[in-house]
């Protein structure tokens, strides 16, 4: 008992830093933004308008609206990235000579800023000057893929899939390297071909991984601003304004209101809350964690 | 296994809420306890619900300005101001370079220059900025007038003007009128833009149009786009586009505004806050059925929200369906010119590129003003106002803004400024750079010359421009102008209640 009192003093003194930064930085803002939240800004003083705020503005159109987009966005991004950042892993994963350029290339997306990223594509779908644009021609060309009501969620998905495929690529890669090579050659000596070793070993063996990377990339899809604000500004009629784009762009019902803007933002981190949990609660036994 | 159940229940709920519980109201109205104002076509443009009044004067009610004070003040060692901004780039280095001119030319005042990275971080920081933590003096872009004033953290201008006997005659009354509203001169203009038409005399003159004589009326315009596409001298006529800084808000209240008409009630809010738009009347109607006609008979394309702000001019750039004509802001004169000079576009020179009056009523005459203006901020000492008035006037000389437009490519604020190089030679070397300036200083007499001052203006030009983009695709003017109407009111209703 003595002891357990010696302990807990010690363990006081190694956590306070950590949960001072913690209240500091995470909890009062949070509880602060939830209680600007309730409140409606002029330029100068604020009014209370109470719990029904949320709900208000969750079942306002701009919300559900946002809320659809950011769910396509998240639906379109995710499985395309996971699907592609395995494929390259898989590809990249063997022993022989120049494999380490392709790795290079396959992950140097990592090191791109949203913002170059997002130039650089808007560069090369711009129905005018872009070489992507020429290429694709049709509605590429006319009014272009950003600007189109219905391609634009595709064409910025494709700008975010690929700046986000480089961060799969490693981690997927890095999980690759933890499978034991002696699981894939009792395999070999069962009769098991390239695709079932891929289904039966590879894939239940890297699980863990995929289940981190998509709550990555789910929590980054609905957390995106940068591409959009770059890219299109929430339009063409309001088709990319996702939940974060809603919550500050600029021009929007929430901009110079910073309650509306708590609202939004308060409303995003319940609906990332949730999905987290149905993520982790829904694949967890899914997922093989190695014994 | 409880846990799972509890989830699922989550989940279920979730998405039950998610799909089910639309409510059809506006996110402008989360909170407010009051139904949306009714949509009422506006018939009587111009209506006043408050009349104006000419006694008391407003001014005598708001924060002195007494420009003694920096003398008194000066006398134990200078006054230091804080100057934000939102300038990047070259303007930022020639505001830089004006300041430190500034700085060294006298031992009264010492500024402070603060970038803030543009202006919604400018705006941004100064709305949370408490009394204390404000600069002495900000630049705010042109659309925040009625919020500037809401905030009463500013000490008008004029208060500055009429204790130093400042002459202000020398300014473009259009420049002035656009920062005054209730008979009160609020801020200084400083950097001004307007849109003006850029065309590609190549094409022009393929077309058989003379390019020294570009479309000035809505008519001509329309025929000579026609005949541009029709010559095939070029695969469109015209670019257009949606954005709100542009053709979806900033041009329509151009183009009310070269009409004579108002763009919002109460002399535009100029008399009073307005309470609501006009521009879903007649009037703005056939302005837009007039866009559609550019598109639908004119060959003119439309490039959407226009995002980067570069794509209307891009499309005169296009390798394989190029349009000859677009409407842009004058501030990108420079710039186009500079990149042609750079030779990226190839088959485009500089002097290729040629400039007109934004086409529109009354033979395009008349512009109203974008940019920013520049605040002195109250509550600072009566010394720090005297001193970024000052400093305002320094900014303000003729000498200095001739040398500031001939950097940056603004409009100068005041007429004597071109009786003086930098920009009186420039003027004469390249006269395209002088279009935008005999725009603005062509406008008719009258309030409709002033543009909409609306606490929520951003927002509302976001409204007209999901409006114009309906109608750009084929919608119907009448009805996407109504629905934009609602819901801008809604935004003025709402402001308005906020910020009593």
């Amino acid at each position: 008992m003595k002891r357990k009192w010696r302990d807990s003093g010690l363990a006081a003194l190694m956590l306070g830093p950590s949960a001072v930064i913690l209240v500091l930085f995470v909890i009062y803002p949070l509880i602060k933004a939830m209680w600007l939240g309730q409140q409606r800004c002029g330029v100068t003083s604020c009014t209370n308008s109470g719990l029904r705020q949320y709900v208000d503005a969750f079942r306002s159109n701009e919300f559900q609206d946002s809320l659809i987009v950011t769910a396509k966005y998240a639906l379109i991004t995710v499985p395309i990235g996971l699907v592609l950042g395995v494929g390259l892993a898989v590809l990249a994963d063997k022993y022989m000579r120049g494999v380490g350029l392709f790795r290079t290339i396959f992950s140097s997306t990592v090191a791109t800023s949203v913002a170059v990223a997002s130039v650089m594509w808007f560069f090369l779908l711009n129905p005018s000057v872009g070489v992507l644009a020429e290429w694709i021609g049709g509605r590429a060309k006319t009014p272009g893929l950003l600007q189109s009501p219905g391609l634009a969620l595709w064409a910025v998905s494709a700008s975010s899939i690929w700046a986000n495929l480089g961060f799969t690529f490693i981690v997927v890669t890095a999980g690759l390297q933890g499978v034991p090579k002696d699981l894939y050659e009792s395999a070999f000596v069962d009769g098991a071909g390239g695709f079932r070793r891929f289904t039966n070993v590879t894939l239940p063996m890297i699980s863990p991984t995929l289940l981190f990377a998509s709550v990555v990339l789910t929590t980054r899809a609905f957390q995106s601003f940068g591409e959009i604000d770059l890219l299109t500004a929430g339009g063409p009629k309001g088709e990319t304004t996702t939940l974060t784009y809603l919550a500050y762009g600029s021009g929007l019902p929430t901009s110079n209101d910073d309650g509306l803007r708590a609202t939004v933002s308060v409303l995003l981190f319940f609906v990332l809350l949730i999905l987290a949990l149905v993520q982790f609660r829904g694949l967890e036994k899914r997922v093989h964690y190695g014994n | 296994m409880r846990g799972r159940v509890a989830v699922s229940v989550l989940i279920v709920g979730a998405t039950l809420a998610a799909a089910s519980c639309r409510s059809g109201q506006s996110l402008t109205n989360a909170g407010i306890d009051r139904k949306p104002t009714p949509t009422t076509a506006s018939t009587v443009p111009g209506q006043t619900t408050v009349p104006p009044t000419t006694l008391p004067r407003k001014l005598d009610s708001l924060p002195p300005c007494d420009v003694s004070k920096l003398d008194t003040a000066a006398a134990s060692g200078p006054v230091n101001i804080t100057f934000w901004h939102g300038l990047s780039n070259e303007l930022g280095r020639e505001l830089e370079r004006l300041t430190a001119l500034y700085n060294s030319s006298q031992t009264k005042v010492k500024v402070n220059l603060e970038f803030q990275g543009g202006y919604e971080q400018t705006i941004d920081k100064y709305l949370q900025s408490n009394a204390e933590n404000r600069p002495d003096m900000v630049q705010m872009p042109e659309y925040m007038v009625q919020q500037m004033i809401d905030t009463k953290s500013i000490v008008p201008t004029q208060a500055c003007a009429e204790s130093a006997k400042y002459d202000t005659s020398p300014f473009l009354p259009q420049a002035l009128g656009a920062y005054a509203t209730e008979g009160v001169q609020w801020s200084m203009p400083f950097n001004m833009s307007v849109p003006v038409l850029y065309f590609l005399k190549p094409r022009l003159t393929a077309a058989g149009l003379d390019p020294n004589k570009p479309p000035r009326s809505l008519e001509e315009l329309l025929s000579a786009s026609k005949q541009i596409v029709s010559s095939g001298a070029a695969a469109y006529s015209i670019s257009l586009d949606s954005d709100f800084d542009g053709g979806g808000g900033w041009y329509i209240e151009q183009w009310l505004s070269k009409g004579g008409e108002f763009y919002a009630d109460n002399e535009n809010g100029r008399a009073a806050p307005a309470t609501k738009v006009l521009y879903d009347g007649a009037p703005g109607v056939k302005l837009l059925s007039y866009l559609q006609s550019l598109i639908t008979q004119g060959g003119g394309v439309y490039v959407g929200d226009n995002a980067s702000g570069q794509d209307t001019l891009f499309k005169l750039a296009d390798a394989t369906k190029p349009a000859a004509m677009t409407i842009a802001t004058s501030a990108a004169l420079g710039p186009v010119l500079s990149i042609l000079g750079g030779g990226v576009i190839p088959g485009i020179t500089n002097p290729d590129v040629g400039v007109g009056f934004m086409p529109g009523p009354n033979n395009g005459a008349g512009a109203l003003v974008g940019g920013a203006s520049l605040y002195i901020v109250d509550g600072k000492g009566g010394e720090k106002a005297a001193a970024a008035w000052d400093f305002i006037t320094f900014l303000e000389s003729a000498a200095n803004q001739s040398a500031w437009a001939a950097a940056t490519g603004y409009v100068p604020v005041r007429q004597d400024a071109l009786d003086l190089d930098p920009i009186k030679s420039l003027y004469i070397s390249d006269p395209r750079f002088k279009v935008a300036y005999d725009q603005l200083a062509s406008s008719m007499p009258g309030p409709t010359s002033q543009g909409p001052v609306i606490g929520p203006l951003k927002q509302v030009r976001r409204a007209t421009a999901a409006a114009v983009a309906d109608v750009l695709s084929g919608g119907d003017p009448q009805t996407a102008l109504s629905k934009a109407a609602q819901n801008a009111n809604d935004l003025i209703t709402n402001y308005n209640a906020q910020n009593p």
